[in-house]
């Protein structure tokens, strides 16, 4: 066997040395003098790397993320606080609307009232004030009639006289005419 | 035709003395082209991460949320299959699966006839001491978080005492694949899809050539469809394997961090 032994590091090595018998002709992978370098070079880089994302690269990612989830889950708390304020004032408002409402209609219906009940007293002054001038009106008429009926006494005994003076010529005495006026007064009766 | 399986070849780009170590032997510290591709991967995933975290947006810009996504993919992968303590070992899945995604993809860099990018995952010295690394890890915290408890992992609870024997060995051998079939999955997806894809290539060439004759005119435009296809077909395996070398990590991982409950 011309290659190097390396079996140190690897527990896959064991294939590897079989194939190593018929080493230099076959794949290039096979020449063992140059596994050594690799592999110890690729375990330093591989260390730095790991220490790298260890230290440096995973924090910062995770910090970020964390930083992240917080904003978010901050952002959606406060979303929901300003949401409860706003169905709280929302409430609020529709009590303070449908109060308002409730105000209005009392209110509606005090005027309501009133207003009927001033009218209604109106109306009764109204009617006062008619009844009296309709009282006055009969007063009025009554006396005018009245009065129309006493020029009738006097025009009927002017009209007595004068077809009496016409009849008979002569004149009749007042006294008279005023029983003849009483008599047929008192038969038209 | 190019020899397909050139690209592989291991090229020396610093002469640096040999070193004879005990137990080892002579050892080759030369600098190659695989310590190159792996340097370079190495570059561009302490850069990408770099740039991702160097100024952190509580919204994210295009890059950051690239850099998240990859975060957040392998962070629900060591959730779910470790659980609560899949924490600790993420950044060790995270490191694995970002190292190996950019020697993959760093693979597929190639411009014809100017310039070719060396695939390290290629190599299987690099995807042994993945599996290595990994297969040691969970030793390690095997026997430091169970000690001799460990070996329970080879006895499955509620097997009939009959069947013991047999379950015991096939778990212990299985135990013993795994950082051989870690090694050899990712190594040999790569290393297969670019030789088909060189080969395929190849073909392109000859008939560009005229070696075939007019047959080239047909075998030409196929194979050109072909590599266009495998190229696709190429990122996809880059990522998948980088992800499978992920989940098993996760898998072996969960093994020995929640040895003896839910088993």
């Amino acid at each position: 066997m011309a290659n190097p032994d390396l079996h140190a590091p690897v527990a896959g090595e064991t294939h590897a040395t079989t194939e190593a018998e018929h080493g230099s002709g076959g794949l290039p992978q096979f020449e063992f003098q140059h596994w050594a370098g690799q592999m110890a070079w690729l375990v330093v880089l591989f260390a730095v790397l790991y220490v790298l994302m260890s230290r440096v690269f995973t924090p910062r990612i995770r910090g970020v993320l964390d930083q992240r989830a917080t904003t978010i889950s901050d952002a959606l708390e406060q979303a929901r606080l300003v949401q409860e304020e706003a169905s709280s004032q929302a409430a609020a408002a529709q009590a303070e609307l449908s109060e308002a409402r409730a105000r209005s209609q009392r209110l509606a219906s005090e005027a309501r009232a009133k207003a009927a009940a001033e009218a209604q007293v109106r109306q009764a002054a109204e009617d006062e004030k008619l009844a009296g001038r309709m009282a006055e009106a009969e007063t009025r008429i009554r006396a005018s009639r009245d009065a129309a009926m006493s020029h009738v006494a006097a025009i009927a005994s002017d009209t007595a006289s004068a077809i009496v003076e016409k009849l008979t010529g002569a004149a009749p005495k007042g006294s008279d005419l005023t029983a003849a006026l009483d008599a047929a007064k008192q038969g038209a009766r | 035709m190019a020899d397909p399986l050139h690209q592989f070849k291991i090229e020396k780009l610093v002469e640096l003395p040999d070193v004879t170590l005990p137990l080892i032997g002579k050892v080759d510290l030369a600098i190659t082209n695989s310590h190159l591709a792996m340097t370079v991967a190495f570059a561009v995933v302490v850069g990408f991460m770099m740039l991702v975290t160097s100024r952190p947006q509580v919204v994210p810009g295009r890059l950051q949320l690239v850099g998240e996504q990859l975060f957040g993919m392998i962070d629900n992968l060591t959730d779910s299959i470790i659980g609560h303590e899949g924490r600790t070992y993420f950044p060790f899945v995270f490191s694995v699966f970002t190292f190996i995604l950019a020697m993959n993809f760093l693979g597929l860099v190639n411009i014809p006839g100017v310039f070719a990018f060396f695939t390290a995952t290629s190599q299987i010295a690099v995807t042994a001491t993945f599996a290595a690394l990994t297969i040691l890890l969970v030793l390690i915290i095997g026997f430091a978080k169970h000690g001799l408890g460990f070996f329970k992992l080879f006895v499955p609870s509620g097997v009939p005492w009959v069947l013991l024997p047999v379950i015991i060995l096939i778990e212990f051998v299985s135990f013993l694949l795994r950082p051989v079939t870690l090694t050899l999955r990712l190594f040999g997806n790569m290393m297969g899809g670019h030789v088909a894809l060189k080969v395929f290539a190849g073909f392109v060439g000859v008939a560009a050539l005229g070696a075939i004759g007019w047959l080239g005119v047909m075998v030409a435009p196929l194979s050109f469809a072909m590599v266009t296809a495998l190229t696709a077909l190429e990122f996809l395996v880059a990522f998948l394997q980088a992800f499978v070398f992920a989940v098993l990590t996760c898998i072996y991982l969960n093994d020995v961090v929640n040895l003896g409950h839910g088993h």
